[in-house]
């Protein structure tokens, strides 16, 4: 932290070569008897320094103090105060800040502080303002607020600093007061010493961030030229490239706002203002390769710069930019491969790895046996980058697999972590998927690692993968020796697993059936109990072979978390558990946290997640629940699908209204979730008037008031509509809230007598063909694809415009279908030119459907789609193209 | 004062020096915070705000140097005061002998207090401060309802003083030094 005075870190750097060190082998109760000396009458300013120092190397070392031990230093510190020594004034501020008592004690030193506060001692009032700020509460803070505002713009730099950086932990807990010095920080802004300017910056922009008109304005007058402390405009550079980012949203067309002062900041004296601008314009969305070119010129002179720091700086964003724009890096490839042989190994990393993507077929070569070279002195982490770095060339240039897979089996079989092993050996399983000539040898270096492989997990992964991938090999007998050795010589986890894949063999090659039998029957004895259990059903389902089989290889075709979740609810009784009923919705994509490409993919996907996990926090058997108990929706059937919640109002408005959709076979209920956000009502007789009018094929045939709605108190009105059945009706519904309102008093919680009527305008709701489509897990697509009929299937071409990226419309497609991406298909490695999408859902009426979506894109950015769909009822297929060719 | 004079006040101190600590407790508003000042520099303000937490000030008296602890009286610093009490030379207490119908409360303050082994044998000075006003407690009886007539273990003395008016301040302050420890 900033506010560690010098004192202290000089004794951290200190404490590394650890013979030397003053505190080596100290000890907390040694140290605790010590610090008696705070207690004696005539005190010893530095030994009392010396021991205050003991005690927080102890705590920033991880050693803990009890409540009591905590409570005891306390107050004794506090007597410190009597002393005048400025030296220990400072150690005090700081071990009363670090060993933070709970807070009815801490304010005993409330007093000394304020006396502090305005001490003539700059030393004093800086850090008095500090501590101060820490250990204060609301109240306590109006009474020296004034002071502290005074202190934003003290003279001395030390103290307007420490009443910024205050100011910046208050905003947190009371935001009211501090955006009352709005004044004085904006004075600071304009002061001579650059820390305190940075302060005031970051402060100004922390008090104003949820108003954007107010940041814009902040960032238009100041990007004029006032600002001259390089860590503010550091600063600075960050809030413009947020304005653009939010500003460019709305307006596309003409210049970029603000890009010549960011251009202007790469001709700054100050190397860091210099390359926060270069890394902002190169991470400006949709940056252009004019924009770019200043940018990439400056990193390109970091890059020979003497400076370690700089140099990784510059590489590290250099490394970025290739993801998306290789072409403009390209010219920094000869400075590039001179830091293949930096001594440090995390800039030689990035360099090689940038180097992997911006380089060409012919280079591959050169630089796989340079990487060879260094791979045993770096980091496992940076191994990672690049492995990573690799299993995107070999996507790239499919050509290279021998080399590159060649590559991965050889540090697979070096030593290394987990994680370092898990990335290698998916980046294989990648290889395998999408390159079918890579499949055959990178099976067997597989084989190969599993022989000597110390991680169940990795040797159960690649076990499932060989039974599922080795029988369709020319030769599968030749797996079959690996896989039987880890039943003799491996641990009970493993042992079942390569039992399973054993079987596998034995289901898919009938000639080899006999032998896996036999070696399967080996198994009957094991020690493990679910070794046993695998080998003897297997067994048994060999020898008797059809139907069975299929049931046993082809997995479950229902998400796991539902199956559960199921279970978990039947009750053992005379009815046997039937797995038809299991919803096939998927509530989880643990695929998409796996899927290959890029980094963004990877977080666009943990974003898309986390956006599914919120709305599907509300698990649909409760809303089952709910709607089964109001006796109007009785009769309306099986719930087949409800929404997540969408949202009719802006947020902190006066009510707030969400819905849900639940679409039944023949009927449509809209759930309306209200909440009334004004402690001084209460509203009665709630109910939500849906008008049809853009909604021609839905018929209202009940509407469920909400009795009364107390402040606070979420509580559900619903209105239920009857629909054509299989037909897939949409539309908009408009809606207006009507209630009664009746005044209370929000002390007593009287609530008058007399009310009147009221009523409030939402937001449109609209039903979509989305809705009709259940999500559905299909774990093997292929196989699915294959048991439809190809009668059923219909094919067509449709033109989707100009888009942005492959991945963009792959996005957009998806959502129009409502359907679940199977097998990581949903992201697009970047730069792709095609891609192909597989989807799986359930439409009402329980027609399974298979949709396979070929995406093409070309230079103008004109994406083309080839739209397959399969499914066992002919109807959904025609269905499913007038939903993509209406949209 | 004038450097010669300093200079011979440094001379005393080294070899009579004396130096006492001393603890001003009692509840908000009875004006310990206003006997400091009055201690210290002799001035008297009318409205001051609440001590929150404790004011350290020391003062010197000839060749004695005082120490003060000067504790908040509020309730939530009260379980606090032992702490300040420990192993001082004295403990004044001050009470609002004008505010009548608080003197109970303050009488169990005190007793609670000084049945703390930690603090046995420690001398108390009980101070009834504001007898200005009208409505003030006699010495007499405010002894007789602050119970002093039970402490019996220790040394306790009893004055009526007024800040405001500075009365009975130098009694207090002969009483002070004569408790006041001989260091060398």
């Amino acid at each position: 932290m900033a506010q560690l005075p010098p004192v202290k870190i000089k004794d951290d750097d200190r404490e590394d070569d650890s013979d030397l060190s003053p505190f080596f082998g100290i000890e907390k109760g040694a140290v605790l008897q010590e610090a008696r000396v705070f207690n004696d009458p005539q005190l010893d300013a530095r030994r009392c320094a010396q021991v205050i120092t003991k005690l927080l190397y102890l705590l920033n070392q991880g050693e803990t103090f009890t409540k009591m031990e905590a409570t005891e230093v306390f107050f004794a510190v506090t007597k410190l105060f009597q002393s005048k020594d400025i030296g220990l004034r400072r150690m005090v501020y700081l071990i009363i800040k670090e060993i933070s008592p709970s807070a009815d004690e801490v304010i005993i030193v409330t007093s000394s502080l304020m006396k502090d506060m305005n001490s003539r001692t700059d030393l004093y009032r800086a850090n008095a303002i500090r501590v101060l700020c820490r250990i204060t509460d609301g109240g306590l803070l109006g009474q020296i607020e004034r002071y502290l505002k005074q202190a934003v713009v003290d003279k001395n730099p030390v103290v307007s600093s420490a009443a910024l950086v205050s100011g910046f932990h208050l905003l947190k807990s009371n935001p009211e007061i501090v955006k009352r010095w709005s004044n004085e920080v904006q004075e600071a802004v304009q002061s001579k010493a650059s820390l305190v300017q940075f302060h005031a910056l970051a402060l100004l922009h922390q008090i104003r961030q949820n108003d954007r008109l107010a940041v814009s304005k902040l960032v238009t007058s100041l990007t004029r030229g006032t600002v001259r402390s390089p860590l503010a405009q550091c600063l600075l550079i960050r809030y413009t490239s947020q304005v653009i980012e939010e500003t460019s949203a709305n307006a596309q067309a003409g210049d970029r706002p603000f890009y010549d002062y960011l251009e202007g900041c790469l001709r700054h004296k100050a190397e860091m203002v210099i390359f926060e601008a270069a890394r902002a314009i190169t991470e400006l969305s949709g940056v252009t390769t004019r924009e770019l070119t200043p940018a990439i010129t400056v990193l390109q002179l970091f890059l020979s710069s003497s400076k370690p720091v700089m140099r990784f700086a510059a590489v590290r964003t250099l490394n970025k930019v290739a993801m998306t724009h290789p072409a403009a890096v390209m010219n920094c490839n000869i400075d590039m491969e001179s830091l293949i042989s930096d001594q440090n190994r995390s800039i030689a990393t990035l360099a090689i790895t940038t180097l992997l993507k911006t380089g060409n077929e012919s280079s591959v070569d050169r630089l796989m046996k340079q990487i060879t070279n260094f791979m045993s002195d770096i980091a496992d982490e940076f191994k990672i980058v690049v492995v990573e770095a690799i299993r995107s060339l070999c996507l790239k240039f499919p050509q290279k697999y021998r080399v590159l897979m060649n590559f991965l089996s050889n540090i697979l079989r070096e030593e290394g972590g987990f994680d370092y092993k898990m990335a290698i050996v998916e980046s294989i399983l990648i290889l395998i998927r999408e390159i079918p000539e890579a499949k055959e040898s990178g099976l067997s270096h597989l084989c190969e690692f599993i022989e000597d492989c110390e991680f169940t997990y990795l040797s159960t992964q690649i076990l499932h993968l060989l039974g599922n991938e080795g029988p369709k090999t020319a030769d599968p007998s030749k797996y079959i020796r690996y896989i039987y050795n880890r039943v003799v010589l491996e641990n009970a986890t493993v042992r079942a697993s390569a039992v399973s894949a054993l079987a596998k063999f034995g289901a898919a090659v009938e000639s080899l059936k006999p032998r896996i039998l036999v070696l399967i029957r080996r198994c009957l004895y094991d020690n493990d109990d679910e070794v046993r259990d695998r080998a003897t059903l297997y067994y048994n389902y060999l020898q008797q072979g059809g139907e069975q089989e299929k049931f046993l290889f082809n997995g479950l075709d229902v998400p796991l978390v539902n199956l559960e979740q199921s279970l978990q609810s039947y009750e053992a009784s005379e009815r046997r558990f039937d797995i038809s009923v299991v919803s096939r919705e998927t509530k989880h994509q643990p695929l998409e946290k796996k899927t290959p490409a890029s980094k963004k993919a990877a977080k666009e996907a943990t974003q898309k997640g986390y956006a599914n996990g919120h709305l599907t926090t509300s698990p649909s058997d409760a809303y089952e629940k709910l709607l089964n108990s109001v006796p109007e929706f009785a009769g309306f059937g099986k719930l087949f699908k409800s929404s997540p919640l969408v949202e009719l109002t802006e947020a902190e408005t006066e009510y707030s209204v969400n819905a849900v959709k639940h679409i039944y076979p023949e009927y449509l209920v809209l759930q309306f979730n209200c909440t009334n956000t004004i402690k001084e009502q209460l509203l009665e007789d709630v109910s939500v008037v849906v008008d049809t009018s853009e909604a021609e094929d839905f018929v209202q045939v009940a509407s469920k008031k909400l009795a009364s709605m107390p402040y606070g108190a979420p509580g559900q009105a619903f209105v239920a509509f009857q629909k054509p059945e299989g037909v897939l009706s949409v539309g908009k519904f408009s809606n207006i809230l009507k209630f009664r309102v009746k005044e209370v008093d929000p002390n007593t919680g009287d609530c008058e007598d007399e009310g009147y009527d009221d009523e409030y305008q939402l937001e449109e709701l609209e039903v979509t063909a989305a809705d009709y489509v259940l999500k559905t897990v299909v774990t093997n697509f292929r196989g699915a694809w294959d048991a439809i009929d190809a009668e059923n299937e219909k094919v067509d071409e449709y033109v989707i415009g100009v888009r942005e990226s492959l991945q963009e419309a792959v996005q957009a497609v998806t959502t129009i279908l409502g359907m679940q991406p199977c097998e990581g298909t949903e992201s697009v490695p970047s730069n792709a030119r095609s891609h192909t999408c597989l989807l799986a859902g359930q439409f009402i009426g329980g027609a399974q459907v298979l949709v396979r979506l070929q995406f093409g894109i070309d230079a103008q950015k004109q994406v083309a789609m080839k739209l397959t769909v399969r499914s066992d009822d002919p109807a959904v297929c025609e269905q499913v193209h007038e939903i993509i060719g209406s949209a | 004062m004038g450097l010669w004079e300093t200079f011979l006040n440094w001379l005393r101190s080294l070899f009579f020096k004396q130096e006492m600590e001393l603890t001003l407790i009692g509840l908000q508003n009875a004006g310990k915070t206003s006997l400091v000042n009055v201690i210290a520099t002799g001035g008297y303000q009318e409205d001051m705000i609440p001590t929150v937490g404790f004011n350290m000030r020391k003062v010197s008296k000839g060749n004695v140097t005082i120490k003060l602890w000067d504790v908040g009286g509020q309730p939530r610093f009260r379980s606090m005061w032992e702490r300040y009490c420990r192993s001082v030379s004295a403990i004044v207490y001050v009470v609002d002998a004008a505010d009548r119908d608080n003197i109970p409360i303050s009488k169990n303050e005190l007793h609670d207090l000084l049945s703390r082994s930690s603090l046995s044998g420690i001398p108390v000075l009980v101070l009834g401060n504001k007898i200005d006003r009208p409505e003030a407690l006699s010495k007499q009886a405010l002894m007789d309802q602050m119970g002093l007539a039970h402490l019996t273990d220790r040394e306790v003395c009893c004055y009526t003083i007024s800040c405001k008016n500075t009365t009975n301040i130098n009694d207090v302050m002969d009483w002070l030094i004569k408790h006041s420890k001989t260091k060398s």
